[in-house]
């Protein structure tokens, strides 16, 4: 479904809504859905926690993509409680929070393995690290930090970076010289300010994650912000975790929905918590599940490649989702309007 | 006369009511009815700068479309037998191929390293390649290449009506072929070809996968606006308000097309 008639079914689900349209209770569920990121992700979830999921319960998983926010806002508007699951990312999950989008996790019926404690919140479980961070093409000069990835007189190229000031935001203030234990509360006047002064060397804000590694490769921009997963273990492409933005994203239960698929639901939270389902999951994509038992899974070889692999997770930086949340709006105007400054 | 009844009621219930829906939805906030929507479209200026940068692109893609569609519907209207069918193969051809394919291959051929680049800076016109990508004029040229079609295919149906004996009785009354041409055919095709342009300039106003694959995310159009206010803020209130100001600026284009039409059909 492309978006343009997503919107229409979401007016039109809307709609329905005052017909009274209320879930047929049954104890036995044969298949539950979920919306998640779609790709790559999509795969290592399929293969890492579903297919075990699957053959103990013998419940079916239906996989939509992709999770933009606005989907989850018209499921629940619009009084369609058949999606269980849905993914989104830390600062989303304080706005679904917010709107009343999702539902109060019962921990103990989860029963999880020992999990990273950020990963565990109240209406959420984090589920998948990523992180995003620089890469360039191969042969051009290596970049260290975000002072390097922004100067273009001593890394000449053209650059592609985020049209999301999530995630351009605190990599301008870090290359100005702010660490990343201050980043929060954020200097919006002065990210934007340090933005005016680099905008120039941008020749692409990227919507989607897999265009950065494709336009390293045809040589369209030399340095790219990117998603870790799209840009590891990728010929041609180098990269480095060093003051990366780490992330997590969360599994949620849609509001409303049947205490039988939320059951259901539960089980599969719980596999998502089984390090070796997560290192079946990581041999997908580049990303790294929430167990601190993880790491002695990985092959050795590739470790480099994981947010969460030691070494890198100590050089990263997370973002603070409530700012983002309590924030979001007014920076959001404010980057609109330096888009349309170009 | 016994399908109009159920067609009306797919086009009420299909369009018309989500249109009623999508004006509700601008109008009404925490607080029941508001017009606080609107008044964050008016008084913030980048709401307003995206809908005029929309008709400025639009305008142009849609003037580059109309003249390179106009002559090429011109020459097609004048071969015959298998040259004609063949040319139109040419134009329809691109129908079947997705827009999102049609738009990426511009990639390939305005990229640094693409064909065009490439052939600039064999030839010596160029020592360093050209951004012709991630501007406007990418835009319009991914925009002008999707709407080029929809100019031939009417013009060429309007232009193979045209009676050709007014051609020719012009011609033995001694008129020059530019004359012929500007004072016989081209008032003829006129009709036809604003049509054209209007439905071309509409069609070019919700233009998404274009601008946001060769825009770069540096060309700015109310489709990719709308898609950020709908799936990533998401407020909806502020998307339906934007998408009502359009359509009433539609409308208004629509209005005026309706009375120059008129005024050249009196």
């Amino acid at each position: 479904m492309d978006r343009r008639t997503f919107s229409k079914f979401a007016f039109v689900t809307t709609l329905m809504a005052g017909a009274g349209h209320a879930p047929a209770a049954s104890a036995q569920v044969r298949q539950i859905r979920m919306i998640e990121a779609g790709g790559k992700s999509g795969d290592s979830v399929e293969d890492g926690y579903i297919k075990p999921f699957t053959k103990k319960t013998g419940i079916k998983v239906v996989r939509e993509s992709p999770n933009e926010f606005g989907k989850l806002r018209a499921l629940v508007e619009g009084g369609r409680t058949d999606v269980v699951l849905f993914e989104m990312g830390a600062a989303s999950l304080e706005q679904a929070k917010s709107l009343n989008l999702v539902e109060k996790l019962d921990w103990s019926k989860i029963a999880a393995m020992p999990i990273f404690p950020e990963a565990k919140d109240d209406f959420g479980m984090g589920y998948q690290f990523y992180s995003t961070l620089m890469a360039w093409r191969k042969g051009v000069k290596a970049p260290a930090s975000w002072k390097d990835f922004y100067d273009a007189k001593a890394f000449p190229g053209k650059r592609s970076l985020p049209d999301d000031p999530v995630f351009v935001l605190p990599t301008v203030l870090l290359a100005a010289g702010v660490p990343m234990k201050d980043l929060y509360p954020l200097d919006v006047d002065r990210a934007f300010r340090q933005l005016d002064a680099v905008k120039k060397d941008v020749s692409v804000w990227w919507k989607a994650g897999a265009q950065p590694p494709q336009l390293l490769r045809d040589n369209e921009v030399q340095y790219a912000m990117a998603y870790s997963g799209r840009v590891t273990g990728q010929e041609g492409i180098e990269y480095t975790f060093n003051q990366a933005n780490l992330d997590l994203s969360f599994f949620c239960v849609v509001k409303g929905s049947s205490t039988a698929d939320v059951d259901a639901a539960y089980k599969l939270l719980y596999e998502m918590s089984v390090p070796a389902n997560q290192a079946m999951a990581a041999e997908v994509i580049s990303y790294t599940g929430n167990s601190p038992d993880l790491e002695a899974l990985l092959p050795p070889a590739k470790l480099g490649q994981f947010p969460t692999a030691s070494a890198n997770k100590t050089v990263q930086f997370f973002n603070d989702a409530a700012w983002w949340f309590k924030n979001g709006d007014d920076v959001q105007k404010r980057w609109q309007e330096f888009i349309l400054s170009l | 006369m016994r399908f109009v009844g159920p067609l009306l009621a797919v086009v009420v219930v299909c369009f018309d009511i989500p249109v009623l829906f999508m004006l509700s939805y601008s109008l009404s906030g925490t607080q029941g009815l508001t017009l606080a929507n609107y008044g964050a479209v008016f008084s913030s200026p980048v709401f307003l700068k995206v809908i005029a940068n929309t008709l400025r692109i639009s305008l142009i893609a849609t003037a580059v479309s109309a003249v390179l569609g106009y002559a090429l519907a011109y020459w097609i209207s004048g071969l015959q037998g298998w040259a004609r069918n063949l040319a139109l193969t040419a134009v329809v051809l691109p129908f079947w191929v997705s827009i999102l394919v049609r738009t990426y291959a511009w990639i390939v051929v305005l990229g640094n390293g693409g064909l065009v680049n490439r052939l600039l800076q064999w030839s010596g016109i160029s020592t360093e390649a050209v951004q012709f990508l991630y501007t406007d004029f990418g835009v319009i040229v991914g925009m002008a290449n999707i709407s080029i079609p929809l100019f031939v295919l009417p013009l060429y149906a309007a232009m193979i009506r045209i009676d050709r004996r007014y051609m020719q009785a012009a011609a033995s009354l001694g008129a020059s072929n530019s004359v012929i041409f500007w004072k016989v055919f081209f008032p003829i095709s006129v009709p036809a070809f604003l049509s054209s342009i209007l439905l071309v300039f509409i069609l070019c106003l919700g233009f998404y996968v274009t601008p946001a694959v060769l825009g770069g995310g540096r060309v700015p159009m109310v489709a990719n606006m709308l898609d950020t206010y709908i799936n990533r803020i998401p407020r909806w209130g502020t998307a339906s308000a934007v998408s009502t100001v359009l359509l009433v600026v539609t409308l208004a284009l629509f209005a005026g097309y309706r009375r120059a039409n008129a005024r050249l059909g009196g």
